[in-house]
């Protein structure tokens, strides 16, 4: 009985050997066909390594315009302070407003000289005199989200509101911020579509490559069938080494990819002018698993459906 | 050894290969079974090697009824029989001592057993030196040679030669068949299928001739009728 069970225990192990063995030696003996194959599946590691890239910078802009965006309501002149802090304790009770600031008159008038240094300019606040401030009271109101500015613009917009706010400045934020999320979202929206077709085509790539593959080393899988071989030591083989095509592109690919964004990186820090607000690298190095490790697992997998189904073709004979 | 009873195999309406063909061969026998190019020598190959299916009748080697065989039994009918095949049927990628041992390794053999048992065929067959070599780095004869010894490593009682000097000049060919008749002379029964008038004249043994799918001669000592 031990020995029966020792005897089934090597013979488990012996074919599992010889399995691996002839898997390494089909991947070097047919070595042209293996880097064919291979550099197919670095195209398609390649094209969803760049898709995963392109998404992160997409993701990374919309999220960075979107937190530089605030509005600005402009109080009419001679409102006083008071009933500013009562109108700013009325939007603050909006559940879509993050942040609101007061910016007073004096602000707006070091604002105002701040960003005009033309003299030119200048000049129009010297009618005033020192003393007198033309400026009025503004408030700086940030949203959680691009889309939940209308509600704030409609808010401000009442007819009670009518005597404390400037209505025609605020229209003009409502339709600017509207432009800007109509392109978030259309950005957002056929990324999807773009990224649905790279993946539906090395999908379709990936498995021609592995029947193409299989199909020119048929002759070799018939033969095996006729000196007495078995399916599935037939089938291993063939799809262990396909495990080992998934794995070098993967491993290609991470071998250029590091250097790669580490070289691209400062270009786009020049971009956004040293902000880094996109950490290609950083983003590469935190997401490694779900970028390399998942692209594997899933090449893999694909890999061993696509060679099961091409070699089961030849294995009647 | 061969019992093959009302075998009949129809590709097509126009295409009968195989016409109620009933025969027996015993073991150690050495049988010719000739015929001309469509007389449906191929395809009784095909069916003892379980390649393709009858229409009609039975077949059984060694007591075995394969008709209905299933798939997952192929690989053990294949290791009780020896087969070659007039292109070789070699593993390209795989050395003269791989291809040999391929046969065994499926079946799970220990590697000190298949060293020795691969060592003492390829001797046998007049490779020795030459383990190391692929296919398309030997002749023809060689290629063949290898064939053999791989169809022999499971030590088969029963060797089926389809056209084995099918590709090979009169040297080889006059080689080849004095190989299968040492094998013969060790008990292993051999049926050679070929259309080589010589091959099946020299050797004074059984002919079986087919036309048209039927038997039309069976002689104990015979001679290439057609």
């Amino acid at each position: 009985m031990i020995n029966h069970k020792e005897d089934i225990y090597y013979k488990i192990m012996i074919n599992l050997f010889r399995i691996f063995k002839f898997a390494v030696q089909g991947f070097f003996r047919n070595f042209w066909l293996s880097v064919v194959t291979i550099t197919m599946m670095l195209m398609a590691v390649l094209s969803v390594t760049l898709l995963v890239s392109m998404d992160y910078i997409k993701e990374t802009t919309i999220k960075s315009v979107e937190n530089q965006i605030d509005i600005l309501i402009e109080i009419k002149p001679d409102v006083s302070r008071e009933d500013v802090e009562n109108l700013v304790l009325e939007i603050d009770g909006l559940d879509d407003v993050e942040e609101i600031n007061i910016i007073s008159p004096e602000q707006n008038k070091v604002l105002f000289l701040q960003n005009n240094p033309d003299e030119k300019v200048r000049e129009v606040l010297d009618v005033y005199g020192d003393e007198e401030n033309p400026f009025s009271y503004s408030l700086a109101v940030k949203a959680y989200k691009l889309s939940q500015y209308s509600n704030i613009i409609d808010f401000v917009n009442q007819e009670k509101y009518s005597n404390l706010v400037k209505t025609s400045d605020v229209d003009t934020h409502e339709e600017i911020i509207g432009k800007i999320n109509s392109i978030a979202n259309f950005l957002n929206k056929y990324s999807w579509y773009i990224t649905g077709i790279f993946l539906l085509i090395s999908v379709i790539v990936i498995f021609n490559t592995i029947r193409i593959s299989i199909y020119t080393r048929r002759d070799e899988i018939m033969i095996m069938k006729l000196v007495g071989a078995g399916n599935a030591f037939v089938r291993l083989p063939f799809i262990l080494e396909s495990v080992f095509y998934a794995l070098i592109a993967v491993l290609i690919v991470i071998a250029f990819a590091y250097p790669l964004v580490n070289f691209i990186q400062p270009s786009l820090n020049s971009y956004f002018q040293g902000d880094q607000v996109i950490d290609l690298v950083g983003y590469f190095r935190n997401n490694f698993v779900e970028i390399f490790v998942y692209q594997f697992i899933v090449l893999a997998i694909l890999n061993i459906i696509s060679t099961s189904i091409a070699v089961r073709r030849y294995l009647r004979v | 050894m061969i019992k093959l009873i009302d075998l009949s195999k129809i590709y097509n309406k126009e295409v009968q290969a195989l016409k109620d063909i009933s025969l027996h061969i015993k073991p150690g026998e050495f049988v010719s079974v000739v015929g001309q190019s469509g007389s449906g020598k191929s395809t009784l190959v095909k069916l003892i090697i379980a390649e393709e299916r009858p229409d009609a009748g039975k077949i059984i080697i060694g007591g075995w009824d394969i008709i209905g065989i299933k798939d997952r039994e192929l690989p053990t009918l294949r290791r009780q029989l020896g087969v070659i095949f007039q292109d070789f049927k070699l593993l390209p990628k795989k050395t003269v001592f791989e291809n040999v041992a391929f046969a065994m390794e499926t079946c799970g053999f220990k590697s000190s057993e298949i060293q020795k048992t691969v060592s003492q065929i390829i001797s046998l067959v007049g490779l020795k030196g030459k383990e190391d070599r692929y296919p398309d780095q030997l002749s023809g004869g060689e290629q063949q040679r290898v064939a053999i010894a791989r169809s022999l490593v499971h030590k088969p009682k029963l060797l089926i030669a389809d056209e084995p000097t099918g590709n090979l000049d009169s040297i080889n060919t006059r080689e080849i068949v004095d190989l299968l008749k040492k094998i013969n002379s060790m008990g292993t029964t051999i049926v050679l299928v070929t259309h080589n008038k010589d091959v099946v004249n020299g050797l004074h043994s059984r002919v079986i001739t087919l036309d048209n799918g039927q038997v039309i001669s069976d002689q104990s000592q015979g001679r290439y009728l057609l």
